[in-house]
């Protein structure tokens, strides 16, 4: 009798351990999660929250696949997220390598790089909304003190978007720096001095040992900034409410403007899940591109 | 030894380990340490997960009213605090307070929103006159028909007003007050470009006006005049379009569901017409402004003329109020096509309401019609620059305070008369929306202002229930 009772609790033990982890998960989670699904089923909104919720089974995806203005959003979130996770990673990159060089102040400058990361990300907006302001920004007063004329950062369609890459490099990049730095400390100095020894360049020494040893780092790095590009939307809803003519409106804001500008709740919870999908698909890809790296690696050491 | 994988094995083997120097018979002591811990964990999470609400136990005789309302929070403050003396005054066996939470403008309405979508019990709140259709629609609004009607106040405030707080024939609001949009310029900037201000009434005059101030302007960084491209355009655009007559919406039978419902009407001659004068003024080289400050560009002299609402005097130091018509000039009216044309503004503001969740109905009630007594509210509309939306203020014995405070009082007061507001219906925003993306087609040279207002008509009419 006492060893099955022992044996039950030993057996229950993991489980209870598990307990509290599964319960954050499941309440701030899944539930929402499948609340979202269950919503983007409704026809809700909220002028009949408070009402009878009508099921419209795949409406309101049917809906979305069909709106002209997500469709541009989803044009205008692929270059914002093609823009800012390049510049991001290739700037972060090339600081965090330079930084872990052996200069002067390297430390010091790796505390000054992360001060944009820590500011908010609607500081920031309003920041480098005075900064591109049309008119009377910093931006179009130095181009006028070099005799350059003035460009319609905020106002033009073409321009916009990059404004706002730049204004997303600037935040996120620190994150790049920290991230690759605390990568290349884990690489052992002795690799380098044997290449050194075996007559490698500092240029064959980054691309044959820093970057394959980086690399898991690198695909990680690219996951979260790739996924906090494709959901960020705070400093864009600052800087331009997604104009001019949506040619700034993310998915991320297309879905925000939906369900809590318009009050469409179930639009908007329908473009969530399809952004969740498109987070999925993201991040699935980079593990896979991970996952046949380090094979390729084990089969070569095999 | 199983073979049920790692943690299995390790916590059979720590089992067993415990089980020779147990003080207990059945459990050891890291077992109990970590029940308890999952205990708490359980006990942590469960209250957020539960929709069991917390009430605050009161005494009986103690009520404490709950509200939401828009920054700024100085002038809820001054409110506030002189309608809860009165109140208290009134009802001296019981200890009332407020508990009342200012939000940013962006923030108000959705905090509300979601307050009412999870019923949480909420006594006051300030409605922007545009929300007042969706919140009237989503039944989050008491209908305050009964007391207004034995209230009787309601002849003393402006039709347009009164109005204002009424949706499919029944009161959700009352306007405390408002603010009218007109033209300010500088005096000086003008003088220097030798433009005659009276020469800005007019559409023509108004963009002749442009390339003067332009020229004399130029390298200075100023602007001659002021010409909105942030998200709020469609509410500089509307009163050229009201001022010819044309409306936003009108109601049309024939609804597929409701009958007889509103239908988009701004893409008429009117208001092609007053989009062709915005597109005019961009082809003169205004320049759209994407960023809005609200008035605080003109007061630090970035635009010569800016057509701005009423709340742009707060810009400027309450000290200088008293002379500041000698440097500053104010047209109450918006540019008309011909001299002799009726202009016409936009009036906004805030109104008061009682969300269906309020548990002190009758006190909430009894609180909003002191909140909007003359004695109260006029000494709040004096110190912030508000304008009246109740004749006895407008006209009675604090119009000469307000008069000798307010700089233009007079002049802003007489706009009402042509004040409009924007309809209260649950689909405006997305209605404006579309106006907003036909105007900055028009802005961009993207379509011809028939094309863009055509086009986001057709939008309108599909969220209206067209299709």
């Amino acid at each position: 009798m006492k060893v099955t009772l022992e044996a039950r609790t030993g057996r229950i033990q993991p489980y209870l351990l598990l307990v509290p982890a599964l319960a954050i998960l499941i309440g701030f989670l899944l539930f929402p999660l499948m609340w979202n699904v269950y919503l983007a089923l409704h026809d809700v909104s909220l002028t009949t929250i408070l009402g009878n919720w009508k099921y419209v089974g795949l409406k309101n995806f049917d809906n979305l696949i069909h709106d002209h203005d997500f469709h541009t959003s989803l044009q205008v979130s692929l270059i914002f997220v093609g823009g800012s996770v390049a510049l991001q990673f290739f700037v972060g990159m090339v600081l965090a390598v330079v930084l872990n060089q052996q200069i002067r102040g390297s430390n010091t400058f790796r505390a000054l790089f992360i001060i944009p990361w820590t500011v908010s990300a609607v500081i920031t907006g309003f920041s480098f909304k005075f900064i591109f302001n049309d008119s009377f920004g910093i931006m179009n007063y130095g181009l006028g003190q070099l005799g350059l004329a003035p460009v319609s950062w905020l106002s033009d369609p073409g321009t916009v978007v990059w404004t706002l890459i730049i204004a997303n490099m600037w935040h996120g990049t620190p994150f790049t720096v920290i991230f690759l730095t605390a990568g290349l400390f884990s690489i052992n100095p002795v690799v380098y001095e044997a290449a050194r020894i075996d007559g490698a360049t500092k240029i064959k020494s980054f691309l044959y040992i820093t970057l394959p040893l980086l690399r898991p780092f690198v695909i990680i790095n690219l996951i979260l900034i790739t996924m906090w590009s494709v959901n960020f939307f705070d400093l864009i809803l600052v800087m331009t409410n997604g104009g001019p003519l949506f040619s700034s409106t993310t998915s991320s804001l297309f879905m925000y403007r939906q369900g809590f500008e318009f009050g469409l709740l179930s639009k908007g919870a329908a473009a969530g899940f399809l952004l969740i999908a498109m987070n999925l698909v993201l991040a699935y890809s980079y593990i896979k591109l991970l996952r046949s790296k380090e094979k390729t690696i084990e089969i070569r050491q095999s | 030894m199983r073979k049920d994988g790692y943690i299995g094995r390790y916590f059979s083997d720590r089992n067993m380990k415990c089980n020779k120097n147990i003080v207990h018979k059945f459990v050891c002591k890291d077992f109990k340490l970590i029940l308890f811990l999952a205990l708490v964990a359980v006990v942590l999470i469960a209250p957020s997960l539960t929709p069991i609400r917390v009430v605050q136990a009161q005494q009986p005789n103690q009520v404490t009213l709950t509200a939401i309302v828009a920054e700024p929070k100085e002038r809820w403050d001054a409110l506030f605090a002189d309608a809860l003396t009165k109140l208290r005054e009134k009802h001296p066996d019981t200890t009332i307070n407020i508990d009342y939470r200012v939000l940013p403008y962006a923030d108000t309405r959705k905090q509300i929103l979601t307050a009412m979508a999870g019923k949480t019990s909420i006594d006051l709140i300030s409605v922007d006159q545009i929300w007042l259709g969706e919140f009237a629609e989503g039944g989050f609004l008491s209908d305050l028909t009964d007391l207004t009607n034995s209230w009787n106040r309601s002849s003393e405030w402006y039709k347009t007003n009164w109005d204002g707080g009424i949706y499919n024939g029944k009161v959700y609001g009352i306007w405390a007050w408002t603010d009218v949009r007109a033209m300010w310029y500088w005096k000086d900037l003008l003088n220097q470009s030798s433009v005659n201000p009276e020469s800005l009434k007019t559409w023509a005059g108004y963009l002749d006006a442009a390339k003067k101030i332009e020229s004399s302007t130029k390298g200075k960084g100023i602007e001659a005049m002021h010409l909105v491209g942030a998200s709020h355009s469609p509410d500089m655009w509307y009163p050229y379009l009201w001022m010819q007559g044309g409306e936003i919406v009108k109601q049309k039978t024939g609804h597929p569901e409701k009958g007889t419902y509103w239908f988009p009407s701004y893409n008429s001659t009117e208001g092609v017409k007053a989009l062709e004068f915005l597109r005019d003024q961009v082809n003169t080289g205004i320049k759209p402004q994407i960023n809005h400050f609200w008035g605080q560009e003109f007061a630090d002299k970035k635009f010569a003329v800016m057509l701005e609402g009423s709340w742009l005097l707060g810009h400027f130091n309450r000290t200088e109020w008293n002379g500041l018509d000698k440097n500053v000039g104010m047209i109450p009216m918006f540019p008309v096509p011909k001299a002799s044309d009726t202009s016409a503004t936009m009036m906004g503001g805030w109104m008061l309401g009682i969300p269906i969740t309020s548990t002190n109905k009758a006190l909430s009630w009894e609180l909003l019609t002191i909140m909007v007594q003359p004695d109260v509210l006029a000494p709040m509309l004096e110190k912030y620059a508000y304008l009246p939306t109740q004749k006895p203020i407008a006209e009675g014995q604090y119009s000469g305070q307000l008069a000798n405070t307010i700089p233009y009082y007079k002049e802003l007061i007489s706009m009402l008369s042509i004040g409009h507001s924007r309809p209260s219906i649950a689909e405006y925003p997305q209605i404006a929306d579309n106006i907003r993306q036909a105007i900055d087609e028009v802005y961009l040279g993207v379509k011809e202002p028939k094309q863009a207002l055509d086009d986001a008509a057709k939008k309108s009419a599909e969220v209206l229930g067209w299709s």
